[in-house]
């Protein structure tokens, strides 16, 4: 009886308010300026992309029309055909795929193995964490810094012009990423799964692979496509160690077009298409881990 | 419980003797590949920066390093170098913060907003500036198309082609490639926030700009420094949106230190002077990049 | 198999956290290592697990010293706290994994978890996964784990910890029927001393990594060694009353209180001027109504347990808590009596807490 008093009495307070519903008119305006303003930011974030995606597909006079076409045009894969079969853009490819491939197992294989080694141990003189924060500490050298010794010493090795040379130094550009990725999964398992293996009668290495891995494989693939994005956008150190066409990845291949053919727009955007779209891929791939991704 | 493994080695035999030596044998690949391709280089670059001539006819000298005072060129490129990382921060920050605070509450289509927004940042720096080439081109890009429809006269505005706008130019470009950055991590921070201190400000009778204010934002500095120190970071060194867009140009409207680092050790051949300034590059970053360390550690400890 | 430690510590730095621990079970005996957080109990059962290292001192099972001998090779079985499911596999391959790693035939592995699926009545959830399974499920997998084989020692960090009240009792029967049934030499850690005193056949309790007293549950609470286990042993704890002897006119007086002693204290108070003297709640007496030689108190607040009462009093200046049956009323602050049955007193060394 009495709850129910109360009940109505509250009703009543909130009745006066309710009459004119000035809160109820501000909430809906704010929605739909919140969806103005949003699809806006979307417009500009999407607009420039759908742009190449177009010239990409127009033949020249589309391409150079104006007023700008943005939807009525003829389209067609000449420019595609043009970049990847009449000139080099396939062996670019191909060279992206293998570096961006190579360098990610290297880097995820002793990346992963030195993350556990961290996690885990507690070494002598807070070794462990002084060792973590010195592997963060070389992920923070802007690339230039390292690009000019480093074209010296690939010269030095005759390594210039190599796929090996992009192998080796993407392999360190990701190791201190992977390491320290991979340490944060490693140490949001309970010590007590490892403990438990070895009471059961297995050895560290063993609860390693049979017990800690498998329950990282989220984390490790994840870490892996950060390597591969990492490793496929990366412009400055490959265009410092290579030069030749047997061995420039596809951002070199379409930053040398870029100043070279710039008329060439069709081919420029076919190549810039194909650059982009793996990437998009792995990007939503990793949706869930792109926040700690990119804030190492 | 504390815990140690291999700490007393007292009684240490040869069994447990491999679980002590098993952390050092994972690490010292690692450590091996990041001293021959971090460390070893940057000696390097220690050693050729405090030389002058090649080869036989090389001495040591400071002469790199006076030589930075007095280049009017590195002074230009620094000042490029604030300017864009300056501004870009600004606006990145501001439009960042804006779009986390709108996709924050639950909204029909969030998920779907928030995939559309990260697409710049995703995209790899070369295909970025394909992008802005086709669309800031005077003649024939999709910008000054659109404005030549509207009846704007566009012969003035020739972007990244004129010495006025070029720097303004390639500073919204990488506005548009990496607000979503700033969006992404304070997006994360603002939604880590838990509900009750909100539910108990507006319990206390706070506005909405009160609990702003004096709610969210001091919950959210840790992910406001962190993505600041980062950007931060990333825009003193920027290199590759410029290369493509400008190469620097027109004339030196848009050389940063990375470029004319570029420009002087690959296309002169002066090492030495690429490395000095390269330091001079180096400890910038490493001012913000301690900052950030430091931020990780208490992070860390926490 | 037995297990002995001699002369064990374990030491961080400078701070010993098991400080020279003795302590030998017997074959079969289930041992419960008893005390507060921080004590030591943990660290003493990791390090005969091999999970830490001794500092100093030899750790045997049976004949043989394991301190050197790695985790893998001790031929024991731990119940951890969180029970460290391996959250990947499924309940049969969990409960199977010990065998699988020793490369045992898979029929006998079918067999083996099946046999023991059925005994901790586990057996229709095998196809799951450990997340999918509530806390007493875990627990019984956990179990179910560590029986699969016969190891020399059973090993239990804490195992019901993480259970409900409900069924940590219930748990607590069935882990002392089966640890009767399997007859293994089991050492437990609980920091629960209900626990300890239902489950153990004689109870090590540990304070600041030294051992205070090893004995059966039963001496323990009767016969506790010291003023620490007095008080860490029983619920509500035992009352302490400080106060002086006085040899000539046969009493113990605080400064609020005085006692009568009769001969027997008085011998065992021989050459004693300051004593502690404990007295457990149920060894006291309430009454609302007054009888010759009762001492009168303040009722602070009465506790009505259901079964019992459990009665706050002030005693002149002393805090006393005193048992009393479930009829028993009183209003805050009345006036009631106590008789402290002092043929049931403990009297330690107020220095060093010693029982006397």
């Amino acid at each position: 009886m009495s709850e129910r008093y109360a009940a109505r009495k509250v009703a009543k307070s909130q009745s006066p308010a309710k009459q004119g519903r000035p809160g109820a008119t501000r909430t809906r305006l704010a929605r739909w300026s919140k969806y103005v303003l949003l699809s806006a930011a979307v417009l500009a974030a999407v607009t420039p992309v759908y742009w190449m995606v177009t010239i990409s597909l127009k033949s020249e006079v589309d391409q150079f029309a104006s007023p700008p076409r943005w939807f009525a045009f003829t389209p067609t894969l000449a420019h595609y055909y043009d970049a990847f079969f009449t000139r080099s853009f396939a062996k670019y490819l191909t060279t992206s795929l293998t570096v961006a491939g190579l360098s990610t197992i290297c880097a995820v294989t002793l990346g992963t193995l030195a993350a556990y080694g961290l996690a885990r141990f507690k070494l002598r003189g807070k070794l462990d964490q002084r060792l973590s924060l010195w592997i963060l500490s070389t992920r923070m050298f802007p690339p230039i810094v390292t690009a000019v010794p480093l074209f010296l010493m690939m010269r030095d090795l005759r390594l210039l012009n190599t796929i090996t040379s992009l192998v080796i130094v993407y392999t360190a550009l990701n190791l201190p990423f992977v390491v320290w990725m991979m340490r944060g999964f490693f140490r949001e398992l309970p010590r007590e799964l490892e403990e438990a293996a070895m009471v059961d009668g297995d050895s560290r290495l063993g609860a390693l692979v049979r017990v800690i891995l498998p329950l990282v494989t989220p984390g490790l693939a994840a870490t892996a496509v950060f390597c591969l994005i990492v490793s496929w956008n990366e412009f400055l150190l490959a265009l410092v160690l290579t030069q030749t066409d047997a061995s420039m990845t596809l951002p070199v291949g379409i930053a040398g077009r870029v100043t070279q053919y710039e008329i060439k727009w069709g081919v420029m955007s076919a190549a810039g298409v194909v650059a982009m779209i793996p990437i998009l891929a792995f990007a939503m791939a990793v949706q869930r881990y792109l926040v700690r991704g990119l804030s190492l | 419980m504390m815990r140690s493994l291999g700490k007393n080695r007292s009684h240490a035999a040869t069994v447990r003797g491999r679980e002590t030596a098993l952390p050092y044998l994972l690490i010292a690949p690692t450590v091996a590949v990041l001293v021959a391709l971090s460390i070893y280089p940057l000696i390097y670059a220690v050693r050729i920066s405090l030389q002058t001539g090649s080869g036989e006819a090389a001495r040591w000298s400071l002469a790199n390093f006076t030589r930075l005072a007095s280049d009017k060129f590195f002074i230009e490129a620094l000042a490029h170098t604030f300017i864009y990382a300056v501004v870009a921060l600004t606006f990145e920050f501001l439009l960042g913060l804006g779009l986390a605070v709108l996709l924050d509450r639950p909204l029909r289509g969030r998920s779907l907003f928030r995939s559309a927004l990260l697409i710049p940042m995703m995209l790899p720096p070369v295909v970025v500036g394909v992008v802005w080439r086709l669309m800031l081109n005077p003649d024939f890009g999709a910008i000054n198309g659109t404005l030549k429809g509207a009846g704007v006269n566009t012969e003035s505005l020739t972007w990244t082609a004129s010495p006025v706008l070029a720097l303004a130019s390639v500073i919204a470009v990488d506005i548009w490639q990496w607000t979503p950055f700033m969006f992404l991590v304070l997006l994360a921070g603002l939604q880590a926030i838990p509900q009750e201190p909100y539910e108990a400000a507006i319990v206390d009778g706070s506005t909405a700009w009160q609990t702003f204010r004096y709610v969210t934002l001091p919950l959210l500095k840790p992910a406001i420094l962190i993505a600041l120190l980062l950007r931060t970071m990333d825009l003193l060194r920027v290199f590759d949106q410029i290369f493509i867009l400008t190469e620097g140009g027109p004339g030196f409207s848009t050389e940063t230190v990375s470029l004319y680092i570029y420009r002087t050790a690959f296309r002169f051949s002066d090492f030495g002077y690429a490395a000095a300034m390269s330091f001079v590059l180096l400890l910038l970053t490493n001012i913000v990049s301690v900052g950030y360390i430091r931020l990780l550690q208490k992070q860390e400890a926490a | 198999m037995d297990v002995r430690f001699e002369n064990v510590s374990k030491t961080f730095g400078k701070s010993a956290v098991v400080d020279q621990l003795n302590l030998a079970s017997d074959d079969g005996e289930l041992v419960v290592l008893l005390g507060p957080s921080g004590c030591g109990k943990t660290t003493t059962l990791r390090m005969l697990a091999g999970l830490e290292d001794a500092t100093s001192g030899d750790i045997f099972i049976g004949d043989e010293r394991v301190n050197d001998i790695p985790t893998q090779n001790r031929d024991i079985a731990m119940v951890f706290q969180n029970y460290a499911l391996y959250p990947h596999m499924t309940i049969a391959q969990n409960i199977a994994y010990p065998l699988r790693v020793r490369k045992i035939a898979r029929d006998e592995i079918n067999r083996r978890v099946n046999r023991v699926a059925e005994m901790l009545e586990i057996g229709a959830l095998l196809e799951r996964r450990p997340r999918e399974l509530s806390g007493g499920e875990r627990q019984r997998v956990a179990l179910a784990r560590a029986i699969i084989r016969e190891p020399r020692v059973y090993l239990m960090d804490e195992p019901l910890s993480n259970l409900d009240a409900k069924l940590r009792v219930q748990m607590r029967g069935e882990l002392k029927r089966l640890q009767h049934d399997l007859g293994t030499t089991t050492i437990y850690v609980t920091h629960d001393q209900a626990e300890a005193m239902t489950l153990a056949h004689r109870v090590a309790v540990m304070r600041a990594g030294k051992l205070q007293q090893f004995d059966t549950p039963m001496n323990i609470y009767n016969r506790p060694a010291n003023r620490f286990v007095a008080e860490f042993v029983g619920s509500p704890s035992m009352n302490f009353i400080e106060g002086r002897v006085d040899h000539s006119s046969y009493k113990f007086a605080s400064d609020a209180l005085t006692l009568d002693l009769d001969e027997s204290h008085l011998a065992r108070l021989s050459g004693r001027d300051r004593v502690t003297l404990g007295i457990r709640p149920e060894h006291i007496e309430v009454s609302t109504a007054d009888h010759p030689g009762w001492l009168a108190a303040t009722v602070y607040v009465t506790e009505l347990m259901g079964n019992e009462t459990f009665v706050f009093l002030r005693v002149g200046g002393e805090k006393i808590i005193a048992r009393a049956s479930a009829e028993f009323r009183a209003e805050f602050e009345s006036r009631v009596f106590v008789k402290i049955q002092m043929e049931r007193t403990d009297f330690f060394d107020s220095k060093t807490g010693l029982r006397i």
